[in-house]
């Protein structure tokens, strides 16, 4: 049964109540008005830090991104859409949409997919005990700040003293070894690679309670009938848990429009430009260059992207939902 | 007033943000009186660059003494490191909460800020001429002037050289290098004995752009290269540039042991390869002097020498130039407490206090005449400044010399120049774009 379903069944009068205790229908809509009234009241608080704390600010950035503006003297001098004209011709802001791009791909394979593949496995093992060890072993390196793991890799990734190239010298393929976040061909993928490690294990974990609220009896029937493991899992996972591969998706890719922390961490958006993605690029843009009215234009772009692909993907897996 | 205009279809649009971003907000502020006499009460806010270890204690220890003698004057105390003043600055700056007495670099950092009328005009008391503007080198206070007035306390002196391992140069038969030419035919000395030459750690960029600035300085006329660092006037087009950018490259590749893979590395480990004996030179501020050959270290036992980046033989700039400016600070032009920070800033910069800073573990070379001495500060320490004194010319850092447009184009481009990714030409290239973008 679906929700919608069990929501007109609870909405069917109970037999045998009485029609004359009902109120009148002005009274019964004078009291539902008051009743919303009082409703909205409870929400007013969330409304208002919301608006406060995301809507204001968005505006406020919308405000900014026509402006140049001077830090130092307060001077704000209206200039239109010359901010965004620039960002369309500034390479290294395409330099840093292709890294997300980059970002959100790399993190949809293997963060999505990937992690339902792993989940799917982890959660067709027989013994119970290696299904929750397995899972923990995952997570844990999400419960790493990113900062950390970040620093973590840089070590890792150190060109004389990482163990990453010490250990590519020592399986015998040196000719392999380099400066990975030094480099300006590997930086970027340096970077998106220990983000894989970081959120891997808690896609892993969401997918792995999406699985367990398919019922058992689906499989056991599909196994009866002789579908093998490979059939089941397309035939049956895929579909049912299409709702969080949906969530994750979203979170996945706006996460991966929104990535600051590691690249700062790790590269600065350096060498030469290589690794920018827009948070860094925007941060450059302000914190740096001194050009707030620019960073805002950038900020204004991460905003439009990553909401239209969330309203995208939010469409596309409406329309292809499954309920049971 | 501040300038703020808007036509009127875009009025709607912003006009909320604006409301309360403070557009149009208060005027600017009568000029301070930075020479009345002082009261004393009240809370002084300070911006310091001495966040983290072994910095952290001297304005803590100077606070406590200073509400000793005032008690009725308490302190807020913002301590950044070299990395996160810049972000906190800005920051402070933007939201128009900038403290009473604030960290300045010299150059186009602290220009920002004299323009923008956040810095008081400083000259009745510390102009040459004055009490106390006489106990400080005029350089120091000449690297703030602007206009003819000068805006900042000039607390500590830098400048940039390649320290050296004693024990290796002498156990290689090396002496200190005395031209470009000899300097790179010491690091085949050197890789040949089995160290690494020139320790050397780009990954946050500035650490090259130190070098090209002093390769600048040597390579290409004085006069027209203060005249590129000023957008307005910038041609960048003398071929001392080149020069130099070929000559960096050549030390990377020759001299460095990560070479094309500097990028990866961070300057502090540079820093420990020449503390733990392993390389034989490592290029660095007098600042670090003393950290670098900190109690413990095989630094320390070795010895550390130290020598100016030697020029060309026929390079055709300033060879006697040193790249380094002092750092200083600046007194808030709306500061209520204006006078009380002026006299804070005298009691930091007294005899006593001033040769505190340049001793061990702060190591900071007090601007203050006399403070370094022999009873206080370690033997490179009082040769850098001996050097730096004896310059023909101090050069500011080129990530803080000329605006941020600029200095953001040479950091990639140096960037580049290390990975070997651009060539000097395509480098300059980029940064006069940048120059022209910036006019």
């Amino acid at each position: 049964m679906t929700v919608a379903n069990s929501a007109r069944a609870a909405a069917v009068p109970v037999a045998g109540a009485g029609v004359r205790n009902l109120p009148s229908p002005p009274a019964r809509a004078g009291r539902k008005d008051a009743r919303g009234w009082r409703n909205l009241i409870w929400v007013l608080p969330a409304i208002g830090l919301l608006a406060a704390f995301v809507y204001l600010p968005l505006v406020q950035n919308l405000g900014f991104s026509v402006l140049e503006w001077d830090i130092y003297s307060g001077g704000q001098t209206f200039v239109g859409a010359e901010n965004y004209a620039r960002m369309f011709e500034d390479p290294i802001f395409w330099k840093s949409v292709v890294n997300n791009l980059w970002y959100a791909g790399i993190s949809i394979v293997f963060q999505v997919f990937g992690a339902l593949v792993l989940a799917a496995l982890i959660e067709g093992l027989r013994s119970d005990r290696w299904r929750r060890t397995l899972r923990a072993v995952y997570f844990i390196p999400s419960a790493v700040s990113l900062t950390v793991a970040g620093l973590l890799f840089y070590f890792i990734y150190e060109p004389q003293m990482g163990i990453l190239n010490a250990a590519l010298d020592g399986a015998g393929i040196g000719q392999f070894t380099q400066a990975w976040l030094g480099q300006e061909n590997t930086a970027i993928f340096g970077i998106i690679a220990m983000s894989q490690w970081q959120g891997f294990g808690y896609c892993t974990l969401l997918f792995a309670v999406a699985l367990q609220r398919i019922p058992t009896e689906l499989y056991e029937a599909a196994a009866i009938d002789g579908v093998g493991p490979f059939r089941r899992f397309f035939s049956i996972s895929l579909p049912l848990v299409r709702e969080m591969s949906s969530l994750m998706m979203i979170v996945t890719v706006s996460g991966a429009f929104q990535v600051f922390n590691e690249v700062m961490v790790m590269t600065g958006g350096g060498p030469n430009n290589s690794s920018q993605v827009l948070g860094t690029w925007l941060y450059r843009s302000g914190f740096v260059k001194n050009d707030f009215g620019y960073a805002s234009a950038i900020a204004t772009a991460i905003f439009v992207i990553t909401l239209s692909l969330a309203v995208l993907q939010l469409w596309y897996s409406r329309r292809r939902r499954v309920e049971w | 007033m501040r300038k703020c205009t808007y036509p009127k279809a875009a009025a709607l649009l912003v006009g909320a943000s604006l409301a309360l971003s403070g557009c149009g907000g208060s005027s600017a502020a009568e000029p301070v009186d930075v020479s009345a006499e002082p009261e004393y009460s009240g809370k002084l806010s300070i911006l310091t660059k001495f966040g983290g270890d072994p910095l952290e204690p001297y304005f803590e220890d100077l606070a406590a003494q200073y509400t000793e003698l005032h008690p009725d004057v308490s302190f807020e105390l913002i301590q950044e490191t070299d990395q996160s003043i810049k972000d906190k600055t800005k920051t402070l700056t933007a939201s128009q909460a900038m403290p009473d007495i604030y960290f300045t670099w010299a150059g186009n950092w602290a220009d920002n800020f004299i323009d923008g009328g956040l810095a008081a005009d400083l000259s009745p008391v510390i102009a040459p001429g004055t009490d106390w503007g006489d106990t400080f080198g005029e350089s120091s206070l000449e690297a703030f002037k602007k206009d003819g007035k000068y805006y900042a306390v000039p607390l500590y002196n830098n400048g940039k050289f390649m320290g050296y391992n004693k024990k290796i140069f002498e156990e290689v038969g090396l002496t200190p290098p005395a031209t470009f030419d000899e300097l790179i035919s010491s690091c085949a000395v050197l890789k040949d004995a089995g160290y690494e030459p020139i320790a050397f750690g780009n990954k946050d960029g500035w650490p090259g752009l130190h070098y090209l600035q002093q390769l600048f300085a040597y390579n290409v006329p004085a006069d027209v290269l203060q005249a590129d660092f000023d957008p307005e006037t910038a041609t960048l087009d003398d071929p001392g540039y080149l020069t130099a950018m070929e000559e960096f490259t050549t030390l990377v590749s020759e001299c460095t042991g990560s070479g094309n893979d500097s990028n990866g590395v961070l300057y502090t480990t540079a820093q420990q390869a020449l503390a733990e004996g392993k390389s034989g030179m490592y290029y660095q501020e007098i600042l670090e002097f003393d950290s670098t050959a900190a109690e413990g270290t095989q630094l320390q036992k070795d010895g550390l020498g130290i020598f100016k980046l030697p020029a060309a033989g026929d390079a055709p700039g300033d060879t006697e130039a040193i790249e380094g400016s002092p750092e200083g600070y600046l007194i808030n032009a709306r500061s209520e407490n204006a006078a009380l920070a002026v006299d804070f800033m005298k009691f930091a910069t007294n005899a006593e206090n001033a040769a505190t800073l340049s001793a061990p573990p702060y190591g900071q070379p007090s601007a203050v005449k006399g403070a370094v001495s022999e009873e206080n500060s370690s033997g490179p320490v009082i040769e850098g400044i001996e050097q730096v004194n004896e310059a023909s010319a101090g050069i500011i850092w080129l990530d803080s010399v000329t605006v941020p447009d600029v200095a953001d184009a040479w950091l990639a481009g140096g960037e580049a120049l290390v990975s070997g990714s651009r060539s000097p030409e395509e480098v300059l290239e980029s940064v006069r774009s940048a120059s022209e973008a910036a006019k």
